[in-house]
């Protein structure tokens, strides 16, 4: 053992400006917790299917872009603030916050044409991107990834481009959490002046880079180990229920209404 | 005396809400050598993360040397820099510890932003290496190593900034039985020079004579356990019951 590591350092660090790692750490921790936001619900809540849950996004999307009434527009945010009363807490939170960002976003874009006197136009479209952004956060909220690229199929997507979107966003999650470990790892080491820091960050590139060529290497193997040939067959249950139905009839509902709100 | 650790009600949740640590308390002493036993999910690693400052408690307080551990007093750039010199952290995946382009830069990475003399620097990576019997490597990839020789780098790495606690997450994992062995040794002989070792394992049968506490996690995340480690170890029924044997 040697004498050194017997005996207490007299060591006093020193301060550095630079927050490079911790806002590094702080912006993976922040897609990772926007990747678990998304998994860490119960599959097939609220017990509608997801391709009628998706088809009815688009759909509620598609006509508040092309609607121009205010009546219509109401009673499509009425439906949401119908829905956002049921969900948790924190999802109301992440609704309210995204669409109130974004549509704030677009009125101080709008701003000089609200001046210019074309008020009405303005507040529709910002009305319009509130709801679009309510629609599609309230969606996101009540399925889960793999839901959603299953119901892919539906517009004719090839099998296969599935798959592979499957294993990308599961790889974004394995990589995020193994970066941030790398990067936690540097931080812990990180007790003092570090002149090379660009250095340390593009080892951590190449770790990252070699990891990943293994691991798809392994997945590789493991696939062919399971009779892999390059042909990807997807399965999915299509099981309709009574809140399906029911959420149906509330959208062929939509579309009269905004044929009604059309003619008047 | 100043107790090294001292968690006092430690709560801890997931960003997603998922509970990891619940009512957590335990005290260490300078010098000791504690286990953390417990079924998978029981919360061991993030107990080990929480201890390095990697992870910061929902409630509770949590005190390094008597010096309260918060969220804020880690944003100090210098009391963060001088409590990480202090408690040295080797993963539970050495992989993500290893991130330089040879052996000997691994190993010096963190001395040489200490403000050594480059002549300091070699002495002490060269006495790690020796002493981890992997001299051989140092001009070696970190990334190319075997698994073993991976774990002894990392714990190279973090013991040449002569941290006075060591804390190691499942350090036996993916070991073969000689590098186990060899790790025991280690982990011995760096309690007898006064280091404190904290450890969370699983591989009882390698760590049996390293330490002389050991804390039982539940699955439930609260500790169900405190204690001499041969007494809990000999209780069998306690250990099968609680999925630990």
């Amino acid at each position: 053992m040697p004498e050194w590591l017997l005996k207490k350092d007299d060591y006093a660090a020193k301060e550095e400006k630079n927050r490079f790692i911790n806002k590094s750490i702080l912006s993976i921790l922040r897609m990772l917790s926007k990747f678990q936001y998304g998994s860490k619900h119960e599959s097939n809540r609220f017990k509608i299917n997801a391709i009628t849950k998706i088809v009815t996004a688009i759909l509620l999307v598609i006509l508040v872009s092309l609607s121009r009434s205010f009546g219509f527009l109401l009673i499509i945010d009425v439906y949401l603030l119908l829905i956002i009363s049921i969900l948790k807490s924190e999802e109301i939170n992440h609704i309210i916050r995204m669409a109130g960002i974004v549509s704030i976003f677009t009125l101080i874009v709008l701003l000089p044409s609200i001046f210019m006197g074309n008020a009405n136009n303005s507040i529709l479209i910002v009305i319009k991107t509130l709801t679009t952004i309510t629609i599609v956060n309230i969606t996101s909220s009540i399925s889960q990834w793999n839901e959603t690229t299953k119901t892919l199929k539906l517009f004719f997507i090839p099998d296969i481009f599935i798959l592979v979107l499957d294993i990308t966003i599961k790889y974004i999650i394995i990589f995020g959490e193994f970066s941030l470990n790398m990067l936690y790892a540097l931080k812990l080491r990180s007790v003092g002046k570090n002149k090379n820091k660009s250095t340390s960050v593009s080892g951590i590139i190449g770790t990252m880079f070699i990891k990943s060529k293994e691991m798809a290497e392994d997945m590789y193997g493991a696939m062919e180990c399971r009779g892999f040939t390059g042909e990807y067959k997807l399965h999915g249950k299509l099981s309709f229920r009574l809140n399906d139905m029911v959420c149906i009839i509330i959208d062929i509902g939509f579309i009269a209404s905004y044929f009604y709100f059309v003619r008047v | 005396m100043i107790l090294v650790i001292q968690l006092k009600n430690i709560y801890y949740s997931y960003e997603c809400g998922v509970l990891a640590l619940k009512d957590v308390s335990v005290q260490i002493k300078p010098g000791e050598s504690v286990a953390f036993i417990g079924p998978n999910g029981s919360g061991k690693s993030t107990l080990m993360k929480l201890i390095n400052g990697l992870v910061n408690q929902s409630s509770g307080s949590y005190d390094f040397e008597g010096q309260k551990i918060t969220p804020k007093q880690l944003q100090n750039d210098i009391f963060s820099k001088s409590f990480h010199k202090k408690i040295g952290f080797i993963f539970q995946n050495s992989e993500v510890q290893l991130f330089c382009s040879n052996v000997y830069d691994e190993v010096a990475f963190g001395i040489r932003q200490m403000g050594m003399s480059e002549d300091e620097v070699r002495i002490r990576v060269y006495d790690i290496l020796r002493l981890l019997k992997v001299e051989h490597l140092k001009d070696r990839q970190p990334y190319h190593l075997s698994g073993g020789e991976k774990r002894k780098i990392a714990i190279a790495s973090v013991l040449v900034m002569n941290p006075e606690v060591l804390v190691f997450d499942e350090p036996m994992n993916g070991l073969d039985p000689e590098s186990k062995r060899f790790l025991k040794k280690l982990m011995i002989e760096l309690n007898e020079a006064g280091k404190t070792i904290l450890c969370s394992t699983h591989d009882f049968e390698y760590v049996e004579d390293v330490f002389k506490r050991v804390v039982v996690f539940s699955k439930d995340h609260a500790i169900i356990r405190d204690g001499d480690y041969k007494g809990i170890m000999d209780d069998k029924k306690f250990l099968f019951d609680n999925n630990i044997i």
